[in-house]
This record gives structure tokens, sequence and C-alpha cells, in this order.
């Protein structure tokens, strides 16, 4: 998988108000922006700036509904950023292991 | 987006634990790569794998024989000699006194999820970068 994807989507979701569109979004299904900001204590065109931002780094696609855009999440992208972190705690497993038989090792040099 | 958190429990008190976590020669034992850490709050820290990957760290918090943090700065050095940008995160490491020895608990998150860095750590990592 390449970082600077998954840097990107970090990046993305580094707002919480960003987030909690992906949530949204997760839990209404595919949505407007004037849908989203209902439900939402933000406006729609606050709404509609974190939806570009969000579709830049991939996390969600847009397809036209008459006036307006249908937003949905993408998943890959956030099943990437899962597996990164799935990743990362596989490697403190090997490193915590590998400590504790540091620390076990009998006379281990100071 | 969850952080990282895992532990283990090592047969020493704290304070023989905290040297193995802090000194760069016990810390490259067993942490998969050779490390170099200026363990003070605005310390270096630089690790190199075997394959020639290199990252760099800022320390943040120490408080010996309980807890140390440092932030993995938002760039490595591919075994091909490239820099990349990778996410951020901030590792915590705590150890907490138990029977038979010492928990040693690490989280690691992206850096983000605890809100804007505070100043003084921003102001490390550009210090960081820009030398």
């Amino acid at each position: 998988m390449k970082r600077d994807r998954t840097d990107a989507i970090f990046t993305a979701l580094a707002d919480a108000t960003r987030r909690q569109v992906i949530r949204a979004l997760s839990e209404q299904g595919p949505a407007t922006a004037t849908g989203l900001a209902a439900n939402l204590p933000v406006t729609r065109q606050a709404v509609t700036k974190h939806l570009s931002a969000l579709a830049e780094a991939g996390l969600v696609t847009a397809t036209r509904r008459g006036r307006e855009k249908l937003y949905q999440i993408s998943p890959r992208p956030l099943t990437d950023a899962v597996s990164w972190m799935a990743d990362l705690g596989g490697r403190w497993d090997e490193r915590l292991a590998a400590l504790r038989d540091h620390i076990a090792a009998p006379r281990r040099r100071r | 987006m969850d952080a990282v958190e895992r532990e283990v429990t090592v047969p020493a008190p704290p304070g023989e634990v905290w040297p193995a976590v802090t000194q760069s020669d016990e810390v490259s034992a067993w942490f998969g790569a050779d490390a170099q850490l200026e363990v003070r709050p605005g310390g270096r820290g630089v690790f190199r794998w075997r394959d020639g990957t290199e990252r760099h760290v800022v320390v943040e918090d120490v408080e010996p024989p309980r807890r140390l943090s440092f932030r993995w700065l938002p760039f490595q050095r591919t075994a091909a000699g490239e820099i990349v940008l990778v996410p951020s995160t901030r590792v915590e490491i705590t150890l907490d006194e138990v029977p038979g020895g010492t928990r040693v608990r690490v989280v690691e998150q992206p850096a983000f999820s605890l809100g804007s860095p505070p100043a003084r750590s921003g102001g490390r990592v550009l210090a960081a970068i820009g030398s």
C-alpha cells in the first residue's frame, strides 16, 4: 500500500466535522450536502467544503443528482487506513515481545 | 480512527525497565532498528532499520521511570534513499509496577487525533525539520 495515500486519508480525517460527515454517510447511506447539513451542526456550505476535501482524499465519491451531488463512502481507502493501523499493531507486538525477551535475558549487559 | 494500543508485562521493576526503553543501545536491542535517542523534552532521535529505512522522532514528555512520549516526524528515508511523506504519529510508552514486574503499555496514534498539537510541540517539530 502506498503510504502517501494513507497520509492524505489521515489528513482528511484530521478534522472533527469531516469525521462526523463520514460517520453520517456510513449511517444514513448516500446523501446530498443539504441532507447531511440537516443533521450536522454546520452550514450546507461548510459541509460541501468538507465533502470536497474528503472526495480529494478518495474517501467519498460523488454522483450528480439534479442540481445537487449525491455523496457516498468509498470503502477502499478506509480499509487501507485500517490495514495500516493493523500493520502498526503487528510491529508493536513484535517489538514488545523482543523487549520482554531483552529484559528477561539473564545478566543482560547494562 | 482508533489508536494502536499494546502492552506486555516484563519481569523487572520500572526502574530497571526505564533504561531499556530510553537508552539508545538498549532500545536498539529490541526495537528492530538502530536507535539514537536524546531523551529530554524536545530531544531528537533517529531510527535506522537494517534495510536502510530511516525515521526521525522528536521526544515530547519524559517522566522517569514512568512515561515517555515521542512524535514520529511525517517523512521517512526509504531503503532506496528517497524521502517520502508518511503519517505523523505520536507514541506514548508508560511503565506501571504490577505484581511480578512492570506492565509496559504502548499507545500509538495519528498525531492529529489529539487535536491541534500544542504550539510548543509544533515549534519543536518544525525546528527539527528545519535543522
